[in-house]
């Protein structure tokens, strides 16, 4: 790659300077965007899992119910 | 993984990347909506649940 930072023969007409520049804005936009979507789910997945276990969402469905379970079950 | 930006358009890029995220949220809400268990907005408790959990424990 001979491409100097003035050079406008890419094929989107991007310099390679503007070019990483972009990237990095790109990124960090992105990671927010992973953040945001990672801690909804996390909350989603408190509210009500997706996943049920063998015998169904009964065990799962909210964090109270299933230690009220599990409690009732060595007590 | 920079020079990406020297292929695509970043303002067509963005444009298509912006425009299948709003599409494919607006799909997975939608769908959530449409049923009981995720279904926001109806706000009712959850049955399936309860019904395992009396038929388990009785």
């Amino acid at each position: 790659m001979t491409m100097t930072t003035g050079d406008r023969s890419s094929l989107s007409g991007l310099t390679d300077a503007e070019a990483r520049e972009f990237h990095s804005l790109f990124i960090t936009s992105f990671i927010a965007f992973t953040v945001v979507a990672i801690i909804a789910h996390i909350l989603v997945w408190l509210w009500r899992p997706w996943i049920p276990g063998p015998k169904g969402y009964a065990l799962l469905d909210g964090a109270a119910t299933a230690i009220h379970h599990a409690m009732s079950l060595i007590g | 993984m920079y020079k990406v930006w020297l292929l695509f358009d970043p303002r067509r890029a963005l444009v298509a990347l912006f425009v299948f995220l709003f599409v494919l949220a607006l799909i997975i809400h939608f769908i959530l909506l449409s049923t009981d268990r995720y279904n926001w907005l109806e706000g009712k408790p959850i049955k399936t649940g309860q019904i395992e959990q009396t038929i388990s424990l009785g």
